[in-house]
């Protein structure tokens, strides 16, 4: 599985929920033409799970679906019983599981690589269900039971390494300033995408 | 001072009420001991929720933020230096009003009534200059009066839209 076709059958698949996506999701979302409601954890390694969870536990009504990496998931795991111990509704959060690190840029080992039983990990954390996906046809299958779920539920999507694109005969470029600044414009975005929906002021 | 001359936890609980605080979300603080059993105890409307680290709880913060809530980071000094980079990527960066209630864990009685940055611990000297660094606005509660600097933390946070921090100097009275 690649990520892009991960990432478009979650998409297909959100109906209004919001997803809050790390750097390899965010780049395949952005590709898909994906921008509604949406909140990029960039750039900050391991902050989506509790992003998603504060805008679950303002709006539980309201679903929302994190695309977490796995070298972020690693950085902050004790937020996997962050989650489940303040037990958000209608949570959904994935992990892509490629066993890399700077995905597609210059790719390198994430401690574990893709031995890691994420799911056993959530499990044990306390979320209601926990899968391991390996195809597209798989995930398909599984999102309306995962969306269904009152959660969390979680899911370690296995997806193969984009190729690197970097090296000594094309080095790295300058990082745009968007990537600094769009993750204060997606929250105010979405600030005001809530507040129409809820019916209050946007802060 | 010791513990319990302090200002009191139900102090606290109003002023972050008057302060229209909504969530009470943290890594527990030892300073702070009281207001924390008073949340738990559910002495007030104000939701808890903790997290395993303070990375955790500003992004959660930041999630019920844009979610339209009024939280407060509560931890102690020691979470602060943990969590820098979190704090300079959602309250700075992507600047999403965040309070912070912070306490001066480990703060000697010999630097009571004196400033906290003559401190002989780190833990304690280190906090007002890595916030000036910051630049994060602050006030310090060391009386009853300083509490409506609460209400302060959060105008300020949301003008600047970014980070302010309030910082519990003594430890909070068990009444």
């Amino acid at each position: 599985m690649r990520i892009g076709q991960a990432c478009q059958c979650i998409a297909q698949a959100r109906g209004e929920r919001v997803i809050v996506a790390t750097m390899g999701a965010m780049f395949a979302l952005d590709a898909l033409g994906v921008s509604e409601a949406r909140l990029s954890s960039v750039p900050l390694m391991g902050g989506a799970a509790s992003l998603g969870l504060g805008l679950s536990l303002a709006n539980p009504e309201v679903g929302v679906i994190v695309i977490d990496g796995d070298a972020s998931l690693l950085m902050q795991l004790g937020g996997l019983v962050s989650v489940a111990d303040n037990a958000p509704r209608r949570f959904l959060h994935f992990v892509v599981q490629n066993g890399t690190q700077f995905t597609g840029a210059s790719n390198l080992g994430v401690p574990g690589g893709k031995d890691v039983d994420f799911g056993a990990l959530a499990r044990a954390a306390g979320y209601t269900r926990a899968l391991r996906i390996d195809t597209v046809e798989a995930l398909a299958e599984a999102l309306p039971l995962l969306l269904q779920e009152d959660g969390p539920a979680f899911a370690a999507l296995v997806v193969d390494a984009e190729p690197s694109q970097f090296g000594a005969d094309r080095p790295q470029p300058e990082l745009p300033d968007r990537q600094f600044q769009r993750m204060g414009l997606e929250a105010e975005q979405l600030a005001s995408w809530y507040a129409a929906k809820t019916g209050a002021a946007a802060s | 001072m010791t513990a319990g001359t302090g200002i009191g936890a139900s102090e606290y609980l109003e002023a972050l009420q008057q302060a229209g605080v909504t969530d009470f979300v943290t890594v527990p603080d030892f300073v702070q001991l009281a207001l924390h059993q008073a949340i738990e105890g559910g002495d007030s409307p104000i939701r808890l929720v903790r997290t395993c680290n303070e990375d955790q709880a500003v992004c959660v913060a930041a999630g019920l933020r844009i979610g339209g809530r009024q939280p407060i980071v509560v931890i102690q000094n020691q979470g602060l230096y943990a969590c820098i980079n979190t704090v300079r990527a959602v309250a700075l960066d992507a600047r999403i009003p965040t309070v912070f209630l912070i306490g001066q864990f480990g703060r000697e009685n010999a630097n009571l009534g004196r400033p906290t940055t003559e401190s002989g611990r780190r833990v304690v000297s280190l906090l007002e200059p890595l916030l000036d660094t910051l630049q994060v606005p602050h006030w310090g509660l060391d009386a009853s009066s300083d509490l409506a600097a609460m209400r302060a933390a959060f105008e300020t946070a949301a003008a600047r839209r970014g980070a302010a921090a309030l910082i519990v100097n003594q430890p909070i009275a068990w009444h």
